[in-house]
């Protein structure tokens, strides 16, 4: 039985203890933040939860600051705000933002949105994956933190739980030269094609990687993440091989697992990305031999 | 002629629409009004088993839920027929919801009404239809081994074949250079940034007001009554601001008819406002098509034949194809030509008119074929359309009305600079870019109305006049050019007249489409203007106390309000001084412009210009970014400089949406379209938009109309696809051969 | 449910208003504000634009709940009785052609004049990005800008 539509509520708690517990109480309410998914599926009558949830009301969900040495995002600090505090402290995040959607869109959207409609096309999601954030989810049972790796399960699904919410993202405070790119058939305005976050940590001789639209979830790229640690010149800073830069990209490739749609074919999606990688560590790499280490 | 016209002047529209002030079709404050929703088609072929509205009906504010079980007959079987020719112009030959037939996905199957548009969006939610799906063809390939050729196309106007000129099997035998190429063209819509809108309001006398969205509101006045059975007298159509059409609003689909009968259903006034995805479904298409282009060339790149060959996908009722042999046919003094087009059955609804109908894809197919033609034989691009040119139309033999187009190269060649280019593929590299030039001739038909084009001017005795012609603005800039076209006829300045249109209560003039609108308006205002100027010069003539008593009329002019001699400007008096002394509060001319016959009277008569481009191509993506176009046209008479400038603009534009993003992709497998919205149907946004640089030949011409406009809605597009893929293949090497170019096209 | 929010600087109030409904629809068919346009619902076209506490958003993917008790200017509360200088420029550089995209527009180039006076070519481009206008080509819009930035030698 469909409800009429008049039927539907609109729950706006005004705290993060209030909005739990409104979760607990009606887990088929559907969260809304910046609306900018939820209400196009709204308006396209894709679908009619008997309740929304607004989180645009609660205190603290859009603030942001450092805690137990990480850098917490709350899910509901708009895009536009990453580009402009974060641009230094998050910088593939930042770089990625920047490219979503338009400017009315940045105002809107957040990361919290982007990780609960799970897309494999969110364009935050990779500079994620290869800052290797956590997600912290709340519900009235408690707080959990969970890798973002691990936090899309599939296209839209995800491993929040019926009762719990995205309450922040955490990153590793110690940002290196980070990169984030897309191929889009246009000049803005425009759904990934496949898109390719790289973050360098020269203190740790670490690298992560993120590739989006070009698998059932964002994806890391493991084996090339390996490779980099293993075989980039950290010591001495020196210029990169390029085997080496070729050899990245074609691991990058390897982990998706792309598919054909409207957008591009899978067979572009994977060269596109071996493209992309080996484009980003260039200029990262650069970026770190000019001295761009950020404590 | 005075300054006035072809100056660029404001809009007189802008302040309304930089206001919010000005009122669309759909956002009429009108008390009680209903809501009407259309419930399409899911699947693209067979007949409806079972629909059942029991949870629509009683939804919350539901008011009626119509089928084809109890929506009204229609009185006539609508006939597909363009509305340039000022008759009834539907858009197909098929009015829904008549029987169970389902003959292509978005159909309407059903219509709720309701009290508000959300109750009535999510009622017809809940109405469920079920279908005996039977195959379908929604593809060129599926139809491609039963495909036929049509007696005629185009509403019965034009034949399927073109007159054949000598023996172009011949001609292509003998050429010392042959060229034989197949070019493919994904399907195009509109996508007018208003969606198509009506609102409905039948008064206590059974007469019936549309506020429609249309190009013509005449052709929505006609082709609705006709379906109603009504006598046009009971039809009222206003159209005073439309929000962009580019064809979608140019034939008279079924909305506004289903928009009357839901009002007259419910009792009230009803609004139907088609969605973002219904107008990918309710207002017709540029088909999917290929077409094989032919060349026989000397060595020297003259050609010796042409054949040009179409195949596309058509409904299930109407042999439509875009015109796109048209102004391929007489570009080039082809010694030798043959041309046709064949068709093939689908499940979609009639294609229709887009952007630069026809010529926008025929002359992709022939000037990308040229640019082959120059590099097999080794001639630079221009020197080869120079080399082809000719001075008559070469399918008739008849002069041009007008031409410019060796002028519109040689400017072009100049913006663009052009000489001393490189030839070889692939020789210029800028970082991960390659940089490509090319170029492109364009063409349109100059097409005019069969029927009578009339508009009336009034003149008050303070001096103000007011001009009206049943046109409607959807972004041409009419309303601004034709006040213009006005104050210069009638002597008067640009802001001491008023341009009045949007209804069909004022004097008739056909839907403005094919480019052919400022021509026809412009006519009829000029001569309504003139014709006032002329009756209002007479009496001052006749009259013993005007000082210009028993002056030759033709000695006369008329400045700032003020008749004169020509020879002895302190002769003279003011409309003003003439109306007031013979108390007269008014006075009335209605100018009436028969069209020039369709074969202007022994001329051929086409719009040309010169495209020019400049593209990189990432190397390793295989993205292009066009950096530089270069446009000039040859449109006969500007009547203003800046909206005209602005509609060639927006139709390069078009073009490069054409090149490289535009494309409506079928799902064969639902037999609906795959991307119908804004998110996946791309089309240009301003980070897309290169150095563009757009200059007008303006060449006089005395037989298209009396002030030798010929039009700038389609030029514009036409060629700028094809000089874009011809600078993709000097960039790259690569020739595409269909449209749009994507990435992995130039891997 | 009940909106009360204020609409170009007047308190207005929305009754009956369905928990999903958007922000633009309560504009346009509640509070009869119809300078912003409904012509994609999903934010791709940003003729929808209006300022909600100050910042430009699309308002049909803004639920209404969400605009209560916040501000709301829309193109109708730009002017001053006058028109705005950016209205003047859009006129001026002849960058209206339908009208449909142009409340968007205009709104979306006011707020970015009034953070940023002189803005580069490459932060026009990227502000206007969310508003498609299908008859310009948009160059002229581009000229408006710089016209209402007081650049208009440069265009």
């Amino acid at each position: 039985m469909v409800l009429p539509r008049s039927e539907m509520e609109f729950l706006q708690p005004e705290s993060w203890a209030e909005a739990l517990a409104v979760r607990a109480a009606y887990p088929e309410a559907l969260p809304v933040a910046g609306g900018t998914d939820v209400m196009v599926e709204l308006n396209f009558a894709r679908r009619r939860p008997p309740a929304l949830l607004d989180l645009g009301r609660v205190a603290g969900l859009a603030d942001w600051g450092t805690e137990d040495g990480l850098l917490r995002l709350g899910a509901g600090v708009p895009y536009r705000r990453i580009v402009t505090e974060l641009a230094g402290r998050a910088p593939g995040l930042a770089m990625a933002a920047r490219t979503i959607g338009s400017a009315q869109i940045r105002n809107r959207g957040t990361v919290g949105g982007n990780l609960g409609s799970a897309s494999p096309a969110g364009d935050a999601l990779p500079p994620l994956l290869a800052a290797g954030a956590l997600v912290e989810l709340a519900s009235v049972r408690g707080v959990r933190r969970v890798p973002v790796a691990g936090f899309c399960t599939g296209p839209k699904r995800s491993m929040l739980a019926p009762d719990e919410l995205i309450a922040a993202v955490l990153l590793p405070p110690d940002a290196g030269p980070e990169q984030f790119a897309k191929v889009g058939t246009r000049n803005a305005m425009v759904i990934a094609v496949c898109s390719f976050a790289l973050a360098l940590r020269p203190v740790s001789r670490t690298v992560g990687t993120g590739i989006g639209s070009a698998a059932p979830t964002p994806v890391r790229a493991a084996a090339a993440e390996e490779l980099l640690v293993a075989e980039l010149p950290w010591a001495d800073r020196a210029a990169l091989p390029e085997p080496l830069v070729r050899r990245f990209g074609e691991l990058v490739a390897a982990a998706a697992s792309p598919i054909d749609d409207v957008r591009g074919t899978a067979a572009y999606r994977r060269h596109a990305l071996g493209v992309l990688a080996g484009r980003a560590v260039r200029r990262a790499w650069a970026e770190h031999r000019r001295g761009g280490v950020r404590g | 002629m005075s300054p006035v016209l072809g100056a660029a002047l404001d809009r007189v529209d802008g302040r309304a629409k930089v206001t919010g002030a000005a009122r669309y079709s759909g956002e009429l404050n009108l008390p009680n009004l209903a809501h009407a929703v259309l419930v399409g088609a899911r699947v693209p072929s067979g007949r409806i088993i079972g629909i059942d509205c029991r949870q629509a009906s009683v939804a919350d504010g539901v008011l009626t839920v119509l089928t084809h079980l109890d929506l009204p007959r229609v009185a006539a079987r609508p006939k597909l027929f363009p509305s340039l020719f000022g008759l009834t112009a539907h858009g197909q030959s098929f009015f829904p919801m008549q029987d169970d037939v389902v003959h292509y996905a978005g159909q309407p199957v059903a219509m709720v009404v309701a009290d508000t548009v959300e109750r009535a969006e999510h009622a017809a939610t809940l109405v469920q239809v079920n279908y005996a799906e039977t195959p379908s063809v929604t593809l060129l390939d599926q139809g491609r081994d039963q495909t036929y050729e049509p007696a005629k196309i185009f509403g019965g106007l034009l034949p399927g074949r073109n007159p054949t000129r000598g023996d172009p099997e011949a001609g292509l035998r003998d050429a010392a250079v042959r060229l034989d190429v197949t070019y493919r063209f994904a399907a195009n819509h509109q996508n007018p940034i208003e969606p198509s809108t009506t609102t409905a309001v039948w008064d206590d006398l059974d007469r019936l007001t549309l506020h429609d969205a249309t190009q013509g509101p005449t052709a929505t006045q006609l082709s609705v009554a006709e379906l109603l059975g009504l006598p046009p007298t009971m039809v009222r159509v206003v159209s005073h601001y439309v929000g962009g059409s580019f064809g979608a609003k140019a034939l008279i689909w079924a909305h506004p008819t289903l928009a009357a009968l839901a009002a007259r259903r419910v009792g009230r006034p009803v609004r139907l406002v088609l969605s973002r995805e219904q107008m990918f479904h309710s207002c017709g298409h540029r088909e999917e098509q290929e077409q094989r282009i032919g060349l026989g060339a000397d060595r020297d790149g003259r050609l010796g034949a042409l054949r040009h060959d179409k195949t596309s996908l058509t409904s299930h009722y109407d042999d439509w194809a875009e015109t796109s042999l048209e102004a391929p046919a007489v570009m080039y003094a082809a010694a030798t030509y043959a041309g046709g087009y064949r068709l093939a059955r689908g499940n979609t609804i009639t294609p229709t008119f887009t952007r630069g109908p026809g010529a926008a894809t025929g002359m992709f197919a022939l000037e990308s074929a040229m640019d082959e033609l120059a590099y097999e034989i080794g001639v630079d691009p221009l020197e080869l359309r120079l080399r082809n040119h000719t001075d008559v139309d070469p399918s008739t033999g008849n002069p041009w009305s007008s031409k410019g187009l060796r002028e519109c190269y040689q400017r072009g060649a100049e913006l663009f600079g052009w000489s001393g280019r490189d030839p070889r593929p692939g020789a210029r590299r800028d970082g991960d870019w390659l940089v490509g030039t090319g170029m492109a001739s364009a063409a349109y038909p100059v097409a005019a109305p069969m029927n009578p084009q009339r508009a009336r001017a009034r003149m008050y005795a303070d001096g103000s006049a007011v001009v009206e012609a049943g046109i409607s603005e959807f972004g041409t800039g009419a309303l601004t050019a034709m006040t213009q076209v006005a104050a210069d006829g009638l002597g008067l300045p640009f802001d001491r007249v008023r341009f009045v249109g949007g209804t069909t209560d004022l004097p008739n003039i056909a839907a403005a489409v094919g480019s052919a609108g400022s021509g026809a308006t412009s006519s009829a205002v000029h001569l309504a203007s003139t014709g006032l100027r002329d009756q209002l010069v007479g009496q001052a003539v006749a009259d013993a106390r005007s000082p210009l008593h028993n002056a030759d009329p033709a000695g006369i002019v008329v400045r700032d309000g003020r008749m004169c001699l020509r020879d002895s400007p302190q002769t003279g008096e003011t409309y003003v001084e003439l109306l007031r002394r013979n108390h007269m509060p008014d006075v009335e001319a209605l100018g009436v412009w028969q069209p020039t016959p369709p074969d202007g009277g022994g001329h051929g008569m086409f719009t040309f210009g010169a495209q020019f481009a400049e593209v990189a191509v990432d190397a390793d993506l295989g993205l292009v970014r066009v950096r530089r176009l270069v446009g000039v046209f040859a449109p006969g008479r500007v009547l203003n400089r800046r909206t005209a400038h602005s509609q060639l603009m927006g139709g390069m534009l078009w073009g490069l949406g054409q090149a490289l993003l535009e494309a409506t992709r079928m799902d064969p497998h639902t037999g609906r379209w795959a991307n119908a919205s804004l998110a996946d149907y791309l089309v240009p946004v301003n980070a897309d938009v290169p150095d563009i640089t757009i200059d007008t030949i303006e060449v006089p011409d005395s037989v298209v109309n009396p002030l030798g406009v010929k039009g700038v809605g389609e030029i514009g597009i036409v060629g700028t696809s094809a000089a874009i893929a011809n600078a993709v293949h000097h960039a790259t090497g690569r020739r595409i051969r269909h449209l749009p170019i994507t990435v992995e096209d130039l891997l | 449910m009940r909106i009360d929010c204020v609409v170009n600087g007047e308190p207005r109030r929305a009754d009956d208003v369905w928990a999903g409904e958007s922000l633009l629809h309560v504009l346009r068919e509640r509070l009869g504000l119809p300078g912003a346009k409904n012509a994609c619902e999903q934010g791709e076209c940003g003729s929808c634009t209006v300022y909600l506490d100050g910042k430009p958003v699309c308002a049909c993917l803004v639920p209404a709940g969400q605009a209560r008790g916040r501000e709301v200017v829309t193109v109708e509360g730009l002017g001053d009785g006058d028109l705005h200088p950016v209205q003047r420029a859009f006129i001026a550089a002849g960058a209206v052609q339908c009208g449909f995209c142009t409340p968007g527009l205009i709104v979306a180039v006011h707020d970015l004049l009034a953070r940023t006076p002189s803005p580069a070519e490459e932060e026009i481009r990227e502000a206007l990005a969310g508003n498609l206008c299908r008859c310009t080509g948009y160059e002229k819009i581009l000229t408006a800008v710089r016209l209402a930035a007081g650049r208009e030698h440069e265009s």
